[in-house]
């Protein structure tokens, strides 16, 4: 069985300088995935690339549930299987709400107005803003807003999610309440690749942790293997700065 | 858009005749003011040393030598001398001006000096010979001239299918070439004399209008009767005579008022206009009006295509210069800065009058929605891209993420915001492009300042201008307000 996501010798260049250097990485159904490092070390250009907001150089191959990720007709279907959030939050400022979560399905998947309000309103009551359907989202909080991103991809039921630091942009106080959403995904089974500075967060979700720095994957393994017990220097030094700080 | 030429115009006859009417009007010492369509051969032109002559050049000058007073001609186009003369701006006018019960409720006239009739000028060898052949055909004439009168009255008898209104001889020969018009309609001494030596052309028929000329004044000026008193004289010693044969190649009949003395026209009424009834003549407005109201709507109809087919062209333009290949990117950005700096007169000139040497001749209106669309869609374009600029990078990507095709995502994302970010911008790109409409009456289109420029020529009198003004604010104060409103609205709130 070949994995759900499947990252082989992927670089990436801009002008001259290489963002991404020779990535493998495999990411199996269910599983969830940290990645961490200091920033700049390329985590944002790896998740980008799997959906192709970065255009990976021509070298490599993505593949997601065995479609090659590239120009062309297929990327409409692959993108309709990778739902992104952002780290801030993205959403569409002229839609309310329950717009901003029914529009994708009904144009891409075609679904009747009525269900995608159904199935929208599910989504928003389970990321707990069921409430808030008809307002617009310069009227809710930062964190409320994440979790209205995070059912706004969910709408589309997509195979794996990609999350770029969705905490970051967050003040403290509502750092929680995103992360719980995720938490809860992640136990129900989605698959997922997370790119995070909590580490909190990172050591209770992940299935498995990767530790990136100058555009290569320089370690990965269980969360107990990467924070309890590194073996690359440069792992050691990231941990010690982001966990003394 | 900046700039609208003709618009100012409209505003420049008026709005300093409102002066100039209060001014006090030349002393007998100073110098006399006179206007004069110049290029109106052979009465008033151009020498080849750029210096005025002609038949009514040499009679001014002579009346003012007779007078004791100093000459001072200027240059005026035959629509402004009416508002010029009422307002004080000139003194006397002068260009062929036919004698009309009109022009002498707001004018005085000193005794004629000529008589004349109209004729038909046609191209030679396309058929046409008499007026009766031009039954279903459009014919040209000079805007507000005893040969519009006269081809107003006679429309329907001869059923000319269209009158088209120019501004001079120029345009209207060049279409007559160009068979965009069958026939002319203007004096028969200047026509005679203009055909005289340009083969292609031919003065077809004398149409019987029993018009005469000559000098008009302010209405009961002590100058007017001074004037006719000279003429009287220059008559009797057969001044006027000798300049006929000079300009003509021949002395006029006994019987003609260039020879005989005759009474001055009569005042029609006893008072000199006061403003409101030179600028505000409610008679004026009602005889006027309905041919205001055809021209306002020939301007909606312009300005609704034009404003409608630019927003179209200038949203595919901004489109393909935002993400359409570099060569196509290119030529965008060419077409859009070319037609931004280009004049619109000049793009409907070449439109106009050019285009039909390739074998494209357009109608006046298409013409004019034409050039109008062509530089609106230059200037929406260049709104619609900063619209969409101004819409941040993470909307794209989130409507790509989410799987939204490029045309959804425009649709349903993008230009959704990016409509709010234009629409002030864009309105007032529509107000221009409403006020530029009426630069389409060099292209003889009645649009709504061609039709009051034409009434106030017939009536002799600028109240249609000051008619026309007052339209064009109704119709375009309220956009101008939403604007601003708009704009406000904007700025306060981010929705
Ligand atoms: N559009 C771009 N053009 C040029 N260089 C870029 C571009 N985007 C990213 N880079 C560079 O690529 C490198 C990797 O960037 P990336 O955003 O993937 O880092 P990151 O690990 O996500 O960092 P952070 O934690 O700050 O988000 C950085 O050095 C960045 O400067
Ligand atoms: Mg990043």
């Amino acid at each position: 069985m070949t994995a759900l996501i499947k990252l082989e010798n992927v670089t990436k260049h801009y002008g001259n300088f290489q963002a991404l250097k020779d990535v493998n990485l495999d990411v199996e159904e269910g599983e969830v995935v940290c990645v961490i490092g200091p920033s700049g070390s390329g985590k944002s250009t790896m998740i980008r690339c799997i959906n192709l907001l970065e255009q990976y150089d021509n070298t490599g191959i993505i593949t997601v549930d065995g479609i090659q990720v590239q120009k062309g007709k297929n990327l409409k279907n692959v993108r309709a299987e990778v739902g992104m959030v952002f780290q801030n939050f993205n959403l569409f400022p002229h839609l309310s709400i329950l717009k901003n979560v029914m529009l994708a399905p009904m144009r891409i998947r075609g679904i009747s107005k009525e269900d995608a309000k159904k199935r929208a309103l599910e989504l928003l009551n389970k990321v707990g803003i069921g409430e808030q359907a008809d307002k617009f989202p310069a009227q809710l909080s930062g964190g409320q807003q994440q979790r209205v991103a995070i059912a706004r991809a969910l709408a589309m039921e997509p195979k794996v999610l990609l999350f770029d630091e969705p905490t970051s942009a967050l003040d403290p106080e509502m750092v929680g309440e995103v992360l719980e959403v995720i938490q809860a995904l992640a136990h129900s089974g989605v698959t997922m690749i997370v790119v995070t500075h909590e580490m909190g967060f990172a050591r209770q979700v992940a299935n498995r942790v990767i530790f990136m720095d100058e555009g290569q994957i320089v370690e990965q393994g269980s969360p107990s293997d990467i924070f309890d017990n590194p073996q690359e220097i440069r792992t050691q030094n990231f941990l010690k700065a982001v966990l003394n700080h | 858009m900046k700039y609208c030429r003709s618009f100012l115009s409209l505003i420049l006859i008026a709005i300093p005749a409102l002066f100039w009417s209060f001014s006090v009007h030349g002393q007998s010492s100073d110098p006399i003011k006179v206007g004069a369509n110049i290029g109106n051969v052979p009465w008033e032109f151009q020498d080849t040393n750029g210096d005025y002559v002609g038949f009514e050049i040499e009679l001014v000058n002579e009346i003012g030598k007779r007078l004791g007073r100093e000459v001072d001609i200027m240059n005026v186009p035959f629509n402004g001398l009416f508002a010029a003369t009422q307002s004080g701006r000139i003194d006397m006018a002068i260009s062929s001006i036919a004698i009309t019960e009109t022009r002498l409720q707001s004018a005085s006239f000193a005794q004629p000096y000529y008589d004349s009739d109209q004729s038909l000028t046609v191209r030679v060898g396309n058929g046409i010979s008499s007026l009766e052949d031009l039954r279903g055909q459009i014919i040209a004439v000079d805007t507000g001239a005893t040969g519009d009168m006269w081809a107003t009255e006679n429309q329907e008898k001869y059923g000319f299918s269209e009158i088209r209104r120019y501004e001079g001889l120029a345009p209207a020969m060049l279409d007559l070439t160009i068979g965009r018009i069958q026939g002319y309609i203007s004096d028969i001494p200047a026509m005679q004399y203009y055909a005289k030596d340009k083969p292609g052309l031919q003065v077809a028929e004398r149409i019987k209008t029993g018009g005469s000329y000559s000098i008009m004044m302010g209405k009961n000026t002590p100058l007017s009767t001074q004037v006719n008193d000279v003429i009287s004289t220059l008559k009797q010693e057969g001044f006027i005579n000798a300049l006929h044969e000079k300009w003509f190649g021949a002395p006029a009949e006994a019987t003609t008022s260039t020879v005989k003395v005759v009474d001055m026209p009569g005042v029609r009424d006893g008072l000199i206009l006061n403003f409101v009834e030179t600028f505000l003549n409610t008679q004026v407005f009602l005889d006027t009006y309905p041919m205001l109201i055809m021209g306002l709507m020939t301007t909606i109809q312009l300005g609704v295509l034009s404003i409608f087919s630019g927003l179209v062209l200038g949203l595919i333009l901004a489109l393909a210069r935002l993400y359409a290949s570099p060569a196509v990117k290119f030529v965008v950005k060419a077409y859009i800065d070319i037609f931004r700096s280009i004049p619109l007169l000049v793009l409907l000139i070449v439109i106009f009058y050019a285009l039909p040497f390739v074998g494209l001749s357009l109608s006046p209106f298409y013409a004019a929605a034409t050039a109008l669309t062509v530089v609106s869609g230059a200037y929406t374009a260049e709104i619609f891209r900063a619209g969409i600029e101004a819409i941040p990078k993470g909307q794209f990507e989130a409507s790509e993420a989410l799987g939204l095709g490029y045309r959804h995502m425009m649709s349903d994302i993008i230009l959704p915001q990016a409509i709010k970010i234009v629409i002030p911008p864009l309105t007032n790109n529509c107000i221009n492009v409403i006020k530029d409409t009426a630069l389409a009456s060099v292209v003889a289109m009645p649009d709504l300042l061609k039709q009051a420029t034409q009434a106030q020529a017939v009536a002799a009198n600028p109240t249609p201008l000051i008619a026309a003004a007052v339209i064009y604010v109704i119709f375009l104060l309220p956009l101008v307000l939403w604007v601003s409103r708009l704009e406000n609205k904007f700025k306060v709130g981010d929705r």
